[in-house]
């Protein structure tokens, strides 16, 4: 215990100092200062209470997509589809405010947010059913529908959704106040942030002390002896994917009402891929996502920040990722490696 | 003369199937012969990226198609190290690495890319001038393909002759059957591993440039719009063995150029909607063979481990 928790620091300290090293080349190649930029970086992403709700704004889907990989993964099931699970639920959530956009509040918002998630639910739930009955890879079906997602958004709002009174702009209907998840605290960070941490307390919860993560567990490590103790793989299988799938689609379609305000194309950069990379420096623990999340989204709104202040492209962000994912692998690998050959 | 269009017709069918299928052929290849020693890559997508905009970018700069497909192929090889280096040599998850890389290829095309955006180049010279576009069945073969498609199906049949031939090919099927056996008889796998990777890294660096300096002759942000996914499905189909990956590549490309034709025709289907289809081809496909998977074989036992049948 004591090794393992020195070695999991040796990794951390290890992957930190790479990525460092990786970034100061990358700002150094571009022709930025890299010291000055990265402290502006922390500035932007945490400088002040403005900067600091802005990375919570993007934190929010990003832990959701987190979750929505964690889950799986409890049951040894890598899925990247977080993209296309949003997508699809700020589809099926955004037809809900389409087809009745005169109801009040109390029917709509939930209405409309239970659809969102039941759409990533059923996105996702297919990549499982593909699993369980099929054997299907799930990263690959993910990984595809991930695409398809995309393109039925861009469906529907150049298509039969298209406001004829947006001058061509291919997007919905504004969304209407009782579409309108409540922000808190008086900024843009909203009530999807909220969800997500109490989602990811409550998992944490479910996994590690309840009959139910024993169940996964066992079935993570060896299936026939899951199969003996009356474990159901297909059940499980569905049951995680439906509920990562959920929380994915609930943050598309938080994304849609509380941040765009309609739906239209660009409504994640990325959030499920970042939810990935999220899940993965966190070991897949619930817990440790939620700062590791928010530490990637002030990475993100940083980004931002720097491509209206330095002229950097936002673009920039992504390689910061890239190169961060890179770093923690490289390191995780090292040290478990070292590990293993001594323990 | 009834005959004759029909002929016309399906020369340019035929055409249409080999110029859309020719990148796909060259990025399936890489990543068959890279799960064939016992690694998945999911990062062919990133790669492919980083080939397309590299290959564009230096087909612009010098003018000459030729130097920018060499280009993007040597850039294909570049990132696909950092895919050797986190799975051979820090034991990372090849998961999770294939998807660091494909970030990566994201973050620096979409960075780096910027600065070619709106170029154009002159793509490779086609087979023959337009003197024989008369030609039946032919002559629009001729006259829209370049030498590029009969150099990638040319390397397919070569690459399934090399595995299934030659001394080093059996070496490479050693290793993706059993690490430790391959270590035994005294081949290096590891070297071997890392030969693997870099070969599907300069393979989908090629698809990549004949993507943007041979086919759409354009660049744009995200281009190869999930080939590189959609190749790491077709490789599954195509049972880990070169010689089918032409026919497999070869009916995708067929639905894909289908459904150019479909779009061409003014149907009233979204464009956006019938550009689902491939993802969706390339899915049920995958199903298809997937639920047969116990009675076709053909995956290479190492890779049971990252990407199969788990117990």
């Amino acid at each position: 215990m004591k090794a393992a928790s020195k070695v999991g620091f040796v990794a951390i300290v290890g992957g930190c100092a790479t990525f460092l090293v990786a970034a100061t080349i990358f700002l150094f190649t571009i022709g930025q200062p890299p010291l000055a930029t990265l402290a502006h970086m922390a500035i932007y992403a945490f400088g002040d209470g403005y900067s600091l709700s802005e990375s919570l704004v993007k934190a929010t889907p990003i832990l959701l997509c987190a979750l929505a990989v964690i889950l799986p993964a409890r049951l040894g099931l890598i899925t990247v589809g977080g993209e296309g699970q949003l997508y699809f639920g700020a589809l099926t959530g955004t037809a809900v405010v389409v087809s009745f956009p005169a109801q009040p509040m109390f029917i709509l918002l939930p209405a409309m947010l239970l659809a969102g998630a039941i759409g990533g639910a059923i996105w996702s739930g297919i990549a499982g059913l593909l699993r369980a009955k099929c054997n299907v890879n799930e990263t690959i079906s993910t990984l595809l529908m991930n695409y398809v997602a995309v393109l039925l958004v861009s469906y529907a709002i150049y298509g039969a959704w298209k406001d004829p009174t947006s001058l061509g702009w291919p997007a919905t209907i504004p969304f209407p106040k009782a579409a309108t998840v409540p922000s808190v605290f008086g900024t843009r960070v909203h009530a999807g942030l909220v969800v997500g941490v109490v989602a990811a307390v409550v998992l944490h919860i479910a996994v590690t002390y309840t009959r139910w993560g024993i169940a996964l567990r066992v079935l993570a490590g060896n299936r026939k002896v899951a199969a003996m103790a009356g474990f159901d793989f297909v059940r499980q299988t569905l049951l995680v994917m439906a509920i990562g799938g959920a929380l994915a689609g609930f943050a598309g379609i938080c994304e849609t009402s509380a941040i765009q305000g309609r739906l239209q194309a660009g409504i994640s950069v990325g959030y499920g891929l970042t939810g990935f990379l999220v899940a993965w420096l966190s070991g897949q623990h619930f817990l440790r996502a939620i700062p590791i999340a928010i530490l990637i989204g002030g990475l993100i709104a940083a980004g931002d920040a720097l491509q209206l202040y330095s002229k950097i492209p936002s673009a920039s962000a992504t390689i910061l990722q890239g190169l961060l994912f890179v770093a923690a692998l490289g390191a995780g690998g090292l040290a478990g490696r070292r590990n293993a050959r001594h323990g | 003369m009834a005959e004759a269009e029909v002929l016309a017709v399906a020369g340019s069918w035929v055409a249409a199937m080999l110029r859309s299928s020719t990148p796909l052929m060259m990025v399936t290849l890489g990543e068959t012969l890279t799960q064939r020693v016992g690694i998945v890559n999911l990062g062919v997508e990133g790669q492919m990226l980083c080939g397309a905009c590299v290959g564009f970018a230096v087909a612009a700069q010098t003018g000459s198609p030729v130097l920018g497909l060499a280009a993007g192929a040597a850039a294909g090889v570049l990132l696909s190290l950092v895919h050797a280096a986190l799975c051979l040599g820090c034991d990372a998850n090849q998961i999770g690495s294939g998807i660091a890389v494909f970030t990566l290829g994201l973050g620096l095309t979409s960075y780096f890319g910027r600065a070619v955006i709106g170029g154009r180049v002159a793509g490779l010279a086609p087979l023959a001038g337009a003197d024989y576009v008369s030609v039946p069945f032919a002559g629009p073969i001729l006259t829209q393909l370049t030498p590029i498609a009969l150099i990638a199906i040319a390397v397919v049949l070569l690459a399934g002759l090399w595995l299934y031939r030659t001394r080093t090919g059996l070496n490479w099927r050693i290793v993706g059957e059993s690490f430790q056996t391959a270590r035994a008889l005294g081949i290096q796998p590891m070297l071997v591993q890392a030969h693997g990777i870099l070969i599907g890294g300069l393979l989908s660096g090629f698809a990549g440039a004949i993507l943007s300096v041979d086919y759409t002759q354009t660049w744009a942000n995200e281009m190869t719009k999930g080939r590189g996914f959609v190749a790491v499905g077709l490789v599954i189909v195509a049972r880990w063995n070169p010689f089918l990956v032409l026919p497999v590549v070869l009916l995708f490309g067929l639905s894909e150029a289908a459904t150019l034709r479909l779009q061409a025709t003014g149907l009233a289907l979204s464009p956006y909607l019938i550009s689902c289809l491939p993802y969706i081809v390339c899915l049920l496909c995958v199903v298809v063979v997937s639920v047969r998977e116990g009675r076709i074989g053909g995956m290479p036992a190492e890779l049971a481990s990252v990407f199969g049948r788990r117990r």
